[in-house]
């Protein structure tokens, strides 16, 4: 893992979790709210903490971070929501606590790891094969995706691809590409590469 | 590839290395300065790309150096990737991610040949097939990881059915929850999370958790070396924080649950109710004069006796906590013990009474 904080032996995993959290809604400056977040975001990685992130409403957490104004916070927030997303347990939370549409806000954002992590968390909370969640695979979508594999960012491109070869169907791709592209308007690429000609 | 231009650290914003971070609160400070970041599946990759290498022809060395930590599928050196002088950059790719991920921990920031080595992901170079490997496998790697839980879980459940002393625990543990509210769901009064312990599993997560009770956790780990052969299954082990990643959520219950196994006494004992110390010691004491009384037979009736309590003499079962420091604990207390136990014979008889009084003594010294 990235990061490896120093645990003081009398503080446990959960304690230390619980530490996080509560400096991340207490304090008011904007470093250290990063770095906790990032901290978090980190833990996500390891399955061995989901109960407790759980248990803390880290989860919950991430996804009210989404909608701050600061980029870096919905960046380390979209990646950790990125990194737990895959297990069932978190997938049904984020599924039933209404999280999709603030996922898919984050494919606008001008930041590429956020797009990124945001492409990847749609992936990763659609069961394979189109039809399982449906405003994961809505045309608005989709149409953003077709535009990202055009992309000349290899990274954005080849997520794009594999969710449009794997996780939507041939027709949806169709109706996709046959509907004017109003709906896909404000879902600009990233900011690291050179604007696209539609 | 354009955007990223010649600028030295790299031709994307992720290659580039980020300044350490040097505002971070105290209690969460890692060992080594880092910088503030998130990894995700997106950015780790099997690809590595090392920037800072001496131009001196050390390619084989530096791949030899890396393979250290995994087989490598490729390399080759990237001529047209903007370089400081006397510099060149490496791409070097690895036939799994997690052999990438320790090369790229241990090897970031590492000197060779004179240079400082700055080791980062490459993601860009995969191809859409390795991408799509790369999300399932991690995929998988999750699903394992939490299907091994829940079958700890049952594992754990199983167990219990078949010791009697669930109900003991079961108000054991309702006067220890007030210590661990935080910590316990609220499942946790039911009998079933309040879980024992299968010899193989790792028990005891830190006594931390329940602070209060951390004191009388250490003296009972101590002192289990004294119970029975049947105490094996039920003595804690305690893990600290570097095997936390093995030790399953439910364990976190177990530090309360721990105490309580130890003072599991026998079914025919007053099982329901929690015994105090200074009454579990008379307890001893007095099984001691009755199993000194009993002599050489006790060794063969406690075989068949499933719940003999008390020090079983002469063989004391070694119990390996996994921890250095309580085995150290544990082997310092059976030496003492053994020592004790041989010197008890020795006296004669008229003295039995005064080595009597003074055994408990010694026994009572605790750690």
């Amino acid at each position: 893992m990235a990061q490896k904080p120093k645990v003081d032996p009398h503080v446990g995993r959960l304690g230390y979790l619980q530490a996080l959290v509560t400096e991340f809604q207490e304090t008011e400056s904007q470093d250290a709210k990063e770095q906790v977040l990032a901290n978090l975001a980190n833990f996500a990685y390891d399955p061995s903490n989901y109960q407790y992130l759980r248990q803390l409403q880290v989860l919950d957490l991430f996804l009210d971070s989404l909608s701050e104004e600061n980029e870096t916070l919905v960046e380390f927030a979209i990646g950790g929501l990125c990194n737990l997303c895959s297990d069932r347990a978190n997938k049904e939370h984020i599924l039933q606590t209404g999280g999709v549409p603030l996922i898919i806000n984050c494919l606008s954002s001008p930041n590429e790891e956020t797009v990124l992590s945001a492409v990847t968390t749609i992936m990763y909370l659609s069961s394979p094969g189109p039809g399982s969640h449906p405003e994961l695979t809505a045309t608005p979508v989709v149409q953003c995706m077709l535009r990202f594999s055009l992309s000349a960012n290899t990274r954005l491109r080849n997520l794009a691809q594999v969710f449009l070869e794997d996780f939507c169907s041939p027709s949806q791709v169709a109706e996709a590409r046959r509907r004017p592209a109003h709906s896909a308007l404000g879902i600009p690429l990233p900011r690291t590469e050179a604007p696209q000609q539609p | 590839m354009a955007s990223g231009g010649g600028e030295l650290g790299g031709l994307f914003d992720h290659h580039v290395q980020r300044a350490a971070c040097d505002t971070r609160a105290k209690y969460r400070e890692g060992r080594r300065p880092r910088a503030v970041r998130v990894y995700t599946i997106n950015l780790e990759s099997r690809y590595l790309l090392i920037q800072g290498v001496p131009a001196v022809g050390a390619m084989k060395e530096l791949v030899e150096r890396f393979a250290l930590y995994g087989a490598i599928e490729q390399y080759n050196a990237l001529d047209e990737y903007p370089a400081e002088e006397f510099t060149e950059v490496y791409l070097i790719k690895f036939m799994n991610l997690q052999s990438a991920r320790i090369a790229k921990r241990k090897m970031d920031e590492q000197s060779f040949f004179g240079g400082l080595l700055h080791v980062c992901y490459a993601p860009e170079f995969e191809t859409v097939e390795e991408t799509r490997k790369k999300l399932q496998e991690r995929k998988a790697y999750i699903a394992r990881a939490t299907k091994n839980k829940d079958y700890f879980m049952t594992k754990k459940k199983l167990v219990t059915e078949y010791k009697d002393t669930k109900d003991f625990r079961q108000d054991f543990h309702s006067k220890k929850s007030g210590f661990c509210e935080a910590a316990l769901n609220t499942s946790a009064g039911n009998s079933d999370p309040c879980l024992p312990y299968s010899c193989e599993l790792p028990l005891c997560y830190f006594s931390s958790t329940c602070m209060c009770s951390s004191g009388e956790y250490e003296n009972r780990a101590s002192s289990s070396s004294q119970y029975g052969r049947n105490r094996d299954e039920t003595v804690g082990h305690c893990n600290h924080s570097d095997s936390l990643q093995k030790v399953q959520m439910k364990t976190l219950k177990t530090p309360v649950a721990c105490p309580g196994a130890q003072k599991a006494f026998t079914p025919s004992e007053a099982v329901d109710r929690f015994m105090p110390r200074t009454t579990q010691l008379q307890e001893r004491k007095r099984r001691r004069e009755d199993d000194r009384k009993l002599g050489p037979f006790l060794e063969t009736s406690t075989s068949s006796n499933e719940v003999l309590i008390g020090p079983l003499l002469p063989d004391i079962p070694k119990v390996d906590m996994h921890d250095d420091s309580l085995n150290t604990t544990a082997n310092l207390i059976r030496n003492k013990l053994k020592e004790v136990i041989t010197t008890v014979p020795k006296p004669p008889e008229d003295k039995l009474e005064d080595v009597h009084t003074s055994h408990p003594l010694k026994q009572r010294r605790r750690i």
